[in-house]
């Protein structure tokens, strides 16, 4: 891979980063003038109250030194100070931010295992019983809503048959330590995990197929055959390798989605993750918090996009070397 | 064929072990401590009372912070708190508490008039949120140790109640030296009967019984707050017995829960209410339709609106059917309004009172114009989005309004745009709500004239639009009205009037959903009595009322280390049957199939 390659594509994200930073502070300003002012409705305060207000969360000078404020900031590493909690914001994302990375990070190598598992065999073997199967299946689990299979998994295994808990990280006022705690965790994390897991692994069954089928008619392949190799060798060596190229890229695209993507999911089961202070920071509405969301959420695809570019580079020389 | 198979089969049987792992219970019951565990749907904003806003955040600071005078948990009447007594200069501006003997902090130090003292003159001062409003015009002065003095500014009716949370002069006075709202205040150091321990952001908070609270030690130990994003998943929790009480039960699980055994479910009221509000053009910002102006239009309108149906059919019953303004939980506030001056649902009257002032409908499209013809009485109805009976109640009022020749325009918008549309005036009607403090004061004062927006630059709160010298000289005689009874009077007559001017029609006052479980503690406390909320009321006194059924403890489930050992061992017997299968049917495939 070529040094200029790398170089322009880091390059590339970083001025996309920029972008993002300048259009993230402008975003929330044209949607709300006044976020002190409507989020302290009903709150019997003074005027000079909400000017002191207007203070601490930088809204009283003009719009550029506002923007001069939050830039300067922003550099640093400092998010501003979160309207309803009054912490700084990256110390709540922080704290939710495992959660999510867990929760869904899990559920997407589940998924991606088991997905391009059935996504092989299906496409290896095109049309037999296995590959019927896992087609309706994959396309079944594709187009359930999370939200819904996510109820559905609450009602049977949490409700009716009892055998999780009904929400939540870890038993609220367990001691527990070591073994017993991740277990506690484990248990909790099983339904949101398993839900999104099965949401997201039609996608990759399904791209994975038809990235087998498309292997498989390759001469390379009959040349392999030719040659007399053993069929799981054929497929291993052979097909699977070229046929991960379109998958490698979807997985980390998802990855950059990891962090935003499943806001259903940790309502559902109470997960204190970065869906859930998503959703209170529109409820409030939190104006530095969800500034704060936005961008981590933007950097995240900024990243996973960066990594496609430069894994298409290392596995596919004729990318980088143009 | 048959080899894939067993793959599969060791693979769902590894599956399975692991599950068995997850869904043992992980945690171990030894001598386990007395815990109320409460299930809500609103996580702390910030434990500090100079910042925190939510209902939630309230509940924190009251079991954590006593105050100097008590309130009734049956109808609000102002008790000994930490001041066992006090007495009235004769200008009625000045009062002096003796304050309890030997009352601590839970941390052991000694809580004196100097807390009091420091706490109302700093928070008037700094002008902290929650404090402000009655420290405004308030001095205190610590005499000794157990006295001290409050001094008004102005003859003020809220005395002597002193309900504001008195903070921990000694962990506090350090941080109000800086922005005292960033404070973390986890100290967990209070009066109260429980003080906070630990706060899991978005997950739970835990509270533990203060042994130095005044009444004496709670008989609960522990109360453990869980919150939950998901209100079905919560009455499940109740169901199953994972948490003992839960807050804002949605009303479709209510019926169910109330003839669920060893569970109560109630409903209670705090006066929160919901309004059709009515653009009078009294001297704020904007284009409000001339017709409502006119009272005899706004009359007619009270008159379409059939109450029952909204209580029967929106809040199913939940609630209180609407009168007039709600401006405090306490009863006693509210004026009884004689049948014969009441709005009742009669739409012939509304159509005559219509037709008499002129407004007929010339051109047979079936909405009636201004009188002499000319503008169309058709009004933009702003439907707030985040409600949830914000629909049901726009079909009911427009179907209503359309009974007596009057069109609607509906808009649907957040709370954020709808403040903003209510602050320019440019509306017709609106449908939103409020909830009032236990002294009626605020809620009277923000419908005085000088609280119309007239700039945009501040909002001002009276959003009927609406402004009249007889409310205004009748609000500033009961500001100032030191007699009781005199002042209910005065309340009294300001109300009559402001629901005969209708530019508010009071639709309903809905209600606060609760259920609790009867089987592990007894003592669940109303506030106030029959009408009220259990949680989440004024002073929140049911949880140091609270008692558990037979001796108590808790009953949840651990799990021995036997059965830890065992699903270990399944874990690791069951993983290593998956590896050998896999192993196995990987060296037959070898051949090819």
């Amino acid at each position: 891979m070529r040094a200029r390659f790398v170089v322009g594509k880091c390059l590339g994200a970083l001025a996309t980063l920029g972008f993002v930073l300048v259009f993230n502070f402008f975003l929330f300003r044209v949607v709300n003038d006044d976020p002190v002012g409507k989020m302290f409705r009903g709150r019997n305060l003074t005027p000079e109250q909400l000017d002191r207000l207007r203070r601490q969360f930088n809204l009283d000078g003009s719009r550029f030194e506002q923007f001069a404020a939050y830039l300067g900031q922003a550099v640093r590493g400092n998010l501003g100070i979160s309207m309803q909690s009054r912490r700084p914001v990256t110390t709540e994302i922080r704290e939710a931010l495992w959660p999510t990375l867990v929760l869904v990070g899990t559920a997407t190598t589940l998924a991606m295992i088991i997905g391009i598992a059935i996504g092989i065999r299906a496409g290896w073997r095109r049309r037999s019983r296995f590959d019927v199967g896992a087609t309706t299946f994959s396309m079944f689990t594709y187009s359930v809503p999370d939200f819904w299979l996510g109820m559905l998994m609450l009602g049977v295994f949490a409700v009716q048959l009892g055998l999780f808990p009904t929400g939540g990280i870890t038993d609220p006022g367990s001691t527990a330590t070591g073994v017993a705690h991740l277990l506690d965790q484990l248990h909790h994390m099983a339904l949101p995990a398993l839900t999104l897991a099965i949401a997201y692994l039609g996608e990759y069954a399904i791209v994975m197929r038809s990235s087998m089928l498309d292997t498989v008619r390759e001469d390379y392949l009959l040349l392999a055959r030719a040659k007399g190799l053993r069929d799981v060798e054929v497929r291993r060596h052979h097909a699977v390798r070229n046929a991960l190229l379109p998958v490698v890229s979807l997985s980390a695209l998802n990855f950059g989605y990891v962090l935003s993507g499943s806001i259903a999911v940790e309502s559902i089961f109470s997960w204190p993750g970065l869906g859930q202070a998503t959703l209170e920071a529109i409820r409030g509405p939190d104006f530095p918090m969800l500034q704060g969301l936005f961008l981590l959420f933007s950097a995240a695809l900024i990243v996973a996009n960066l990594v496609v570019d430069l894994l298409y580079g290392l596995l596919d020389p004729r990318v980088a070397g143009r | 064929m048959g080899r894939r198979h067993r793959t599969m089969a060791g693979a769902v049987a590894a599956l399975a072990v692991a599950a068995v792992g997850w869904v043992l219970p992980a945690h171990a019951a030894e001598d386990a401590p007395v815990t109320l565990t409460v299930g809500l749907l609103q996580d702390l904003d910030s434990p500090n009372v100079t910042a925190g806003y939510l209902v939630s955040s309230y509940e924190v600071w009251n079991l954590q912070y006593a105050t100097l005078t008590d309130k009734a948990a049956a109808d609000f009447a102002t008790e000994p708190g930490l001041a066992e007594s006090w007495t009235a200069s004769d200008d009625g501006l000045t009062y002096t508490y003796t304050l309890r003997e030997g009352l601590l902090w839970s941390d052991g130090t000694p809580l004196t008039a100097d807390d009091v003292a420091w706490t109302v003159n700093t928070s008037r001062d700094q002008g902290w949120m929650n404090h402000s409003s009655i420290t405004a015009n308030l001095t205190a002065t610590a005499i000794d140790a157990r006295t001290v003095t409050i001094t008004s500014s102005v003859p003020d009716p809220k005395l002597p109640t002193m309900d504001v949370y008195i903070l921990p002069k000694h962990i506090w006075e350090e941080q109000a030296a800086g922005d005292i709202t960033t404070y973390d205040a986890l100290d967990g150091v209070g009066s109260g009967p429980f003080t906070l321990q630990e706060w899991k952001s978005g997950q739970s908070w835990t509270m533990k019984a203060n042994p130095n609270y005044w009444k004496g030690a709670p008989a609960v130990d522990q109360v453990i707050f869980r919150v939950f994003t998901n209100a079905d998943a919560m009455v499940a929790a109740l169901k199953k017995g994972e948490i003992d009480a839960a807050n804002a039960v949605p009303s479709s699980a209510f019926a169910e829960l109330q003839s669920t055994d060893g569970i109560e479910a109630i409903f209670g009221t705090q006066g929160s209410m919901t309004e059709l509000a009515m653009n009078g053009m009294g001297g704020g910002l904007g284009d409000g339709h001339p017709a409502l102006q006119d009272v005899t239009v706004r009359h007619a309108i009270h008159h379409a609106i059939d109450k029952q149906v909204l209580f029967d059919r929106v809040i199913n019953g939940y609630g209180v059917k609407g009168t007039t303004l709600s401006v405090s939980p306490d009863p006693a506030w509210k004026p009884a309004i004689a049948e014969a001056d009441q709005y009742n649902y009669d739409p012939a009257q509304a159509n005559q009172l219509l037709d008499d002032a002129g407004y007929v409908d010339t051109n047979g499209d079936g909405v009636r114009e201004m009188p002499g013809g000319g503008q169309e009485l058709v009004f933009r109805y702003a439907e707030r989005s985040e409600s949830e009976t914000a629909a049901p109640i726009r079909e009911l009022v427009t179907g209503w309004l359309e009974q007596i020749g009057i069109g609607t325009e509906v808009s649907v918008f957040d709370d954020t745009q709808l403040t903003d549309v209510i602050a320019s005036g440019e509306y017709d009607l609106f449908v939103w709500g409020w909830t009032p403090f236990v002294d009626p004061d605020p809620m009277l004062s923000y419908f005085r004239c000088e609280q119309l927006t007239t700039s945009l630059d501040s909002y001002g709160y009276n959003d009927a639009n609406w402004c009249s010298d007889e409310y205004d000289a009748l609000y500033a005689q009961q500001n100032q009205e030191l007699d009781r009874t005199k002042r209910i009077e005065l309340v009294h007559q300001m109300l009559k009037l402001f629901y005969d001017e209708s530019t508010y029609v009071v639709l309903f006052e809905d209600a606060e959903l609760q259920a609790y479980r009867t089987d592990r503690f007894t003592g669940w406390t109303r506030q106030p009595a029959e009408t009220g909320p259990v949680l989440f009321s004024n002073t929140s006194p049911t949880y140091a009322n609270l008692v558990p059924v037979g001796g108590g403890g808790d009953d949840s489930d651990g799990m021995s280390t036997g059965v830890l050992v065992a699903v270990i061992v399944g874990a690791v017997v069951g993983a290593g049957a998956v590896v050998l299968l896999v192993a196995r049917s990987r060296s037959s495939r070898d051949e090819r199939e």
